[in-house]
């Protein structure tokens, strides 16, 4: 009985993104899978922050990017609260297609309560068919049972989580990684045409590694990542921490 | 065919509604009236009214005058309409073919029915005594048509039980009872034929002649010459399977208990026709007359019982609080409301390809949060991007959803980018722009100011203007539309559009104006 329990204890304090045997989803970009330790784990959960609400559409595609880097044939949840979907705006199919998601394979939910979130996350985190589940928090704080429930839910189906934030949050949380993301200028000083969409994004939780930023460009055609060349890296330098051991 | 008359229903209904409020009151004859042309007239009597030498239609005056100690309630038609259709519902628990017979009265098929209760006589005394319960007067008949019953019930012995022998037992009857108009009971009573006797055998001709077409109709129809068809106020489900509890249940478990045991029902005579369900109710008789419906959609057709039992845990987890079974359910009844030919690989819970799976999350998904939020986007025919981007719940199937035709022509012309967020409204914005067609060089949106660094555009799309301006739908009206794509000092990127062309300006009608309509990523 002693036994059962402890070895339900064991499973219980497990972080999810600590297991040895989950996938990690390369990014493509070398600086970034270094630091990321071969690359976004899968079968976790990953906090996706918008510097602040302007940047949200940055951070959405930032998202998506991640999502179709993962998506396979599998589908794609997206599960928001209706004031999200109302004040930023409904996904556009035609919009997303342009980050290589199929539109025939994406799942619009719109629920009404933060409750319904977590649960909707967690039962389409628990189904085979879906590749990749993101949730949209417009702002709040979570409640930190249900976030842990999505960590798990995710580590034992492997796929992938995603909670977008419109505002950045001082919550703890049991994300792999936490992100917060800017836009970043796509046109070139000087001339006006326009580059690929441009992120920066700055890693500042890294279960695995150290934290860092970059700017990222998503390239459309291929539909990966590559680290933008023509812009002026962001003036915070490459942070080292020491890796977290957990007991 | 079961006749219910409830004779004195205005009535009993103020009493009932007093007794529950538990006002002390005088028993006083109580009288309903109502106008009726430019005359105060009574509807409804109850017995002791009658008893006092009351009848309905009397004029309020008179009445009166004979009585001045009266309780006199004015009518409220809508009540008693409401009143009626919960008594309908609740006459669910015998057949699911019930339809009013307005105003006081339900009729009922209940062939086939029957013999669940143990027989007519049965079925009649546990009506009858769930009615006295409930504080009604009523008189019942059953007979083989819908017009023998309703003459037997109405003016004839109450419980009768006419099989066969309509025709003896109408005869005696007046001829109000075939539900005649009152002019036309007027003029035969005119020329002496008072009952239903008198005409049974009159040469048909003359009477149709004289009388019209509708007095033969109606006693054909009585006496079963000609088909009467009975509109039940809800659709007929093409499946249905229910269980009666002896013993009420009320626990969550035993309804969803009781769900799976029924769907397997269901399943053995959905797969004997090849059908799947796509719509399933699941209607709970409440011991004390109240009953609930709850009803789950479902994405692809579904045969399997414990897939179905899935879907009403969910939906009974949404409703937790409003399920409140009082003293317990005695009766539960699983009707598939739409079925659909389904082949069967699609069905069963083995099933291991993702697709399966898929449905089978949408399914639970639209069960607990409604089947409208749970959407998929479909490829519209339209170049407005409003139209362009509406999505469907995802439960509802096509055989082409547009991808297919979408993305031959996507690979074939170069599509100008679209932004990853919509707004479901355009929005207003305030836009400086260098020349009057040019793109914007500086706006505000939603109090923030952006500065234009590069512009793309315009993409011209032609308003909708086939249609009538409609500025409710959308404030932008059907202007034709210049689209920019714009990107500001820091980077955000904008989808904009200017409504209307500056060389179309007329004196009188409205300017230009800007609308926000989209971010991209």
């Amino acid at each position: 009985m002693r036994d059962a329990l402890r070895q339900q204890l064991i499973y219980l304090q497990k972080p999810a993104s600590l297991a040895e045997e989950l996938a990690a989803l390369p990014l493509g970009v070398s600086a970034v899978d270094n630091a990321l330790g071969g690359g976004l784990l899968c079968g976790a959960m990953h906090e996706i922050t918008a510097a602040s609400e302007a940047h949200l559409p940055a951070a959405t595609g930032f998202t998506l990017g991640l999502a179709a880097l993962a998506n396979g044939n599998k589908h794609l949840v997206w599960i928001a609260e209706d004031m999200a979907l109302t004040e930023s705006g409904v996904p556009y199919s035609a919009g997303y297609e342009a980050f290589g998601l199929p539109p025939e394979r994406f799942i619009i939910v719109a629920v009404a309560h933060r409750h319904e979130l977590m649960t909707a996350m967690e039962e389409a985190l628990r189904c085979r068919a879906v590749g990749a589940v993101l949730g949209e928090v417009r702002n709040g704080s979570l409640d930190a049972v249900a976030v842990r429930r999505l960590s798990l839910a995710a580590s034992d189906s492997g796929t992938l989580a995603f909670l977008l934030r419109a505002k950045p949050s001082h919550d703890a949380s049991t994300a792999a990684t936490r992100w917060t993301v800017q836009t970043a200028p796509s046109v070139i000083p000087g001339q006006r045409e326009f580059g690929g969409p441009r992120f920066a994004v700055h890693l500042t939780r890294n279960r695995r590694g150290p934290s860092a930023s970059w700017i990222l460009e998503w390239r459309n055609p291929d539909d990966r990542f590559v680290l933008a060349t023509h812009a002026e890296p962001l003036a915070a330098p490459l942070r080292h921490r020491p890796y977290q051991k957990v007991a | 065919m079961l006749s219910l008359w409830l004779p004195r229903f205005a009535t009993d209904r103020i009493r009932r509604l007093r007794d529950a409020a538990s006002v002390s009151h005088e028993h006083l004859p109580l009288v309903v009236t109502g106008k009726r042309g430019n005359a105060d007239i009574l509807i409804a009597i109850d017995e002791a009214a009658e008893q006092l030498g009351l009848s309905a239609g009397m004029a309020l005056a008179q009445a009166r005058a004979m009585h001045p100690t009266l309780d006199i309630v004015p009518e409220d038609a809508r009540a008693d309409g409401e009143l009626l259709e919960s008594i309908a519902d609740w006459c669910l628990r015998y057949t699911p073919l019930v339809a009013c017979d307005a105003p006081d009265g339900l009729l009922l098929d209940i062939s086939g029915c029957a013999h669940l209760y143990g027989g007519e006589h049965e079925l009649v005394a546990d009506l009858g005594r769930r009615l006295t319960e409930a504080g009604f007067a009523f008189r019942i008949a059953i007979a083989s048509t819908i017009g023998a019953a309703w003459a037997a019930a109405h003016d004839g012995r109450p419980d009768t039980y006419a099989n066969g022998d309509e025709r003896d037992f109408l005869a005696p009857l007046p001829l109000g009872a075939l539900r005649l108009p009152p002019p036309v009971v007027a003029s035969l009573v005119r020329v002496g034929l008072k009952t239903i006797g008198d005409i049974i055998d009159l040469p048909r001709s003359p009477l149709t002649a004289r009388f019209g077409a509708g007095l033969l109709r109606q006693l054909d129809r009585a006496l079963g010459r000609e088909h009467e068809p009975l509109t039940p106020r809800l659709p007929v489900a093409p499946y249905v399977a229910e269980k009666r509890f002896h013993e009420p249940i009320a626990r969550e478990e035993d309804v969803l208990g009781t769900v799976e045991k029924l769907a397997a029902r269901l399943a053995v005579a959905l797969e004997r026709r090849g059908d799947g369900a796509r719509r399933i109710e699941l209607t709970l008789f409440r011991t004390d007359g109240a009953l609930r419906r709850i009803a789950a959609g479902t994405a692809r057709p579904l045969r399997d019982a414990a897939d179905m039992r899935a879907l009403f845990a969910e939906r009974l987890a949404t409703l937790a609080d409003e399920l409140d079974p009082g003293f317990g359910f005695d009766m539960a009844r699983l009707s598939v409301l739409i079925a659909e030919p389904a082949p069967a690989e699609q069905i069963g819970m083995g099933s291991a390809d993702d697709t399966g799976e898929m449905v089978r999350l949408i399914d639970r998904l639209s069960a607990r949060l409604g089947a409208q939020r749970v959407r998929r986007a479909v490829a519209q025919d339209s170049h407005i991007p409003e139209i362009a981007a509406v999505t469907l719940p995802a439960q509802m199937t096509m055989k082409d959803d547009g991808w297919v035709a979408y993305n031959r022509h996507r690979s074939a012309v170069e599509l100008a980018p679209r932004p990853l967020r919509l707004l479901s409204r355009p929005e207003p914005i305030e836009a400086v722009a260098e020349v009057p067609d040019g793109p914007p060089l500086r706006f505000k949106w939603r109090r923030a100011l952006h500065d234009i660094v590069a512009a793309e555009g315009p993409e011209r799309i032609e308003g909708a203007w086939w249609q009538e301006e409609n500025v409710e739908a959308s404030p932008s009206g059907n202007r034709t539309r210049d689209y920019f794509r714009v990107e500001d000092k820091s980077g955000h990127r904008f989808w904009l559009f200017r409504a209307g062309l500056y060389r179309d300006l007329v004196p009188g009608t409205a300017p230009p104006s800007w609308f926000m309509h989209g971010m991209f990523g």
